[in-house]
């Protein structure tokens, strides 16, 4: 069950984009259409899982002052491996995402999730993790893509929903485009924040994307 | 029972400062710059005519009502009778082409009222121009559906800026200052009525609902720096009066850089603001991939207004 409860963190109420706000640079970059943002997110996926799970393996042998540098390490063998497969089995998707894909190694997502859960924690667990984030981080930038995607072009998934007068905002697609749906999707997460609170009878949080925690990285949280 | 006999009859009163007001509201200056306004719609309506009334009423009506809806949904006073948010909409529509689509009208100015403003709070929240927000998501969105050359077909005005743009310098060579002067050019629909929006200016400045520092340093960094492309080679670059009479800059020297919110608030951060308005228009118009990118100039300026309100005078005795 403690698993299940580091699995499903991810999903919900830790979903990376946008409620740790963590790996905001694919978010705003890749998402212009949903099949990138899903493309992006596997081989997050991918990388996060398996560093979660190679970090929590070492973690008792690695030096506590050179740590970031083997969790960057870690996370670099794999990013070049993810390029070299979808280089091998997803060429045109490896074109769209380009700078991006290596770009994976930097993405604080993983450094993240290695030093304030993996590093610390046990090999079941620490997978557990990864994989919730992973594919939190997966249906966001789906989600987001397919916003974007769907007012920028008419099209989700390059099946035509908008068709006849609409005229496509091309802004959505563009780079504000991502900032402006990247901040209205937050504004509605803590709009159902507030909303949840107050069907409890809590008073309503003042800044419910933000918080201690939120973060596990530091000795603040509970 | 004590309050009641206070209310209906105030002897000596307490009340906490401040005491005197000098008169001026919000809805006071709106209502002047709505008259500042006015020779720039009558000059509007007289080169278009109908279509022009069209866009400048849908745009007015829109801003309106997306303000009362978005009070009402962030639950907040609804103050839509301070006019603010008919000026935003007049003023947006002065950007659009005459011929406009309607959902254009209708979404460009939804989008300046929600994201230039009230996303921000209410009035006096946004660091940026409203107007250029909507101006800007517009010209991103449908290059085409906002392009006054692609929309006014039916029209014998020249659109100047478009002719320096694909055919160089010569083909403005000879274009009259009066007639830009007196809006004899296809351009927005209000932005070109240059001699009207001058007046309104002046009506403005008369007013005191702006200062002179803006206005006075960004016309002179338009003729300064288009002077100095203009002294450096008269065949390729257009005359720095040129730049000032065509396009919005009248426009947005007057009414969009001088907005209450998100220009600086001191002397000198003004004069530097309005230099560097000045000197971004020139170079977008010279240099951008827009035949008119001034409203851009104005974004990016009001990107350094926090900067500029670091200038200012020491109080005495700070260290």
């Amino acid at each position: 069950m403690a698993m299940w409860k580091e699995f499903s963190k991810g999903l919900w109420a830790e979903l990376p984009p946008f409620r740790l706000l963590l790996g905001l640079c694919p978010t705003l970059a890749v998402t212009t259409t949903a099949e990138n943002g899903f493309g992006m997110g596997m081989a997050v996926v991918f990388v996060i899982t398996l560093s979660s799970f190679i970090v929590s393996l070492i973690r008792k042998i690695i030096p506590k002052k050179v740590r970031i540098a083997c969790y960057i390490t870690v996370a670099a063998s794999l990013v070049v491996s993810v390029e070299l497969l979808m280089q091998a089995y997803a060429y045109p998707l490896y074109q769209q995402l380009g700078i991006f894909v290596p770009l994976i190694v930097v993405n604080c997502l993983i450094l993240g999730r290695a030093e304030a859960f993996a590093g610390k924690n046990p090999v079941h667990l620490a997978v557990a993790d990864g994989l919730g984030m992973g594919i939190g981080f997966t249906l966001s930038l789906t989600f987001l893509g397919a916003v974007r995607e769907l007012f920028g072009t008419g099209y989700v998934f390059g099946v035509e929903i908008l068709s006849g007068s609409f005229e496509p905002v091309e802004f959505m697609i563009a780079a504000p485009g991502a900032f402006v749906a990247l901040g209205l999707i937050l504004a509605g997460m803590n709009y159902l924040s507030i909303v949840k609170a107050k069907r409890r009878g809590e008073p309503a949080p003042e800044n419910p994307s933000t918080g201690c925690h939120a973060c596990r990285a530091c000795a603040g949280h509970k | 029972m004590a309050k009641k006999s206070l209310s209906t009859a105030p002897f000596l009163t307490v009340a906490s400062a401040p005491h005197m007001h000098c008169g001026t509201s919000i809805k006071g200056m709106m209502s002047t710059i709505l008259l500042a306004l006015l020779p720039a719609v009558i000059g509007a309506v007289y080169w278009y005519g109908m279509e022009a009334i069209r866009v400048m009423a849908l745009s007015i009506a829109t801003a309106v009502i997306v303000e009362a809806l978005c009070s009402k949904i962030m639950e907040k006073e609804v103050r839509v009778d301070d006019y603010h948010a008919v000026v935003t909409g007049l003023l947006f529509a002065f950007i659009l082409p005459a011929g406009a689509e309607w959902w254009l009208v209708v979404s460009g100015s939804a989008v300046t009222m929600v994201l230039g403003k009230m996303l921000w709070g209410n009035f006096g929240g946004a660091p940026i121009s409203a107007v250029a927000v909507g101006w800007a998501f517009c010209i991103v969105s449908w290059p085409v559906y906002i392009n006054v050359d692609a929309t006014m077909l039916n029209t014998t005005l020249v659109n100047p800026l478009t002719q320096l743009r694909y055919f160089g310098v010569e083909s403005v060579a000879d274009a009259s200052m009066y007639n830009l002067f007196i809006g004899d050019q296809l351009g927005a629909l209000g932005a070109v009525q240059v001699g009207a929006l001058l007046l309104g200016g002046l009506i403005l400045l008369a007013r005191r609902v702006i200062t002179w520092e803006i206005p006075v340093a960004t016309i002179a960094a338009v003729l300064i720096t288009g002077g100095i492309y203009y002294a450096i080679d008269p065949e390729m670059y257009a005359n720095p009066l040129f730049h000032l009479f065509t396009g919005s800059t009248m426009l947005s020297i007057f009414f969009l850089l001088t907005d209450f919110t998100s220009t600086p608030n001191t002397r000198g951060g003004k004069i530097l603001f309005g230099l560097m308005a000045g000197f971004l228009i020139i170079l977008i118009r010279t240099y951008g991939q827009y035949p008119d990118g001034v409203l851009f100039a104005v974004l990016l300026a009001n990107m350094i207004t926090p900067l500029c309100d670091m200038i200012k005078p020491k109080p005495f005795g700070a260290r």
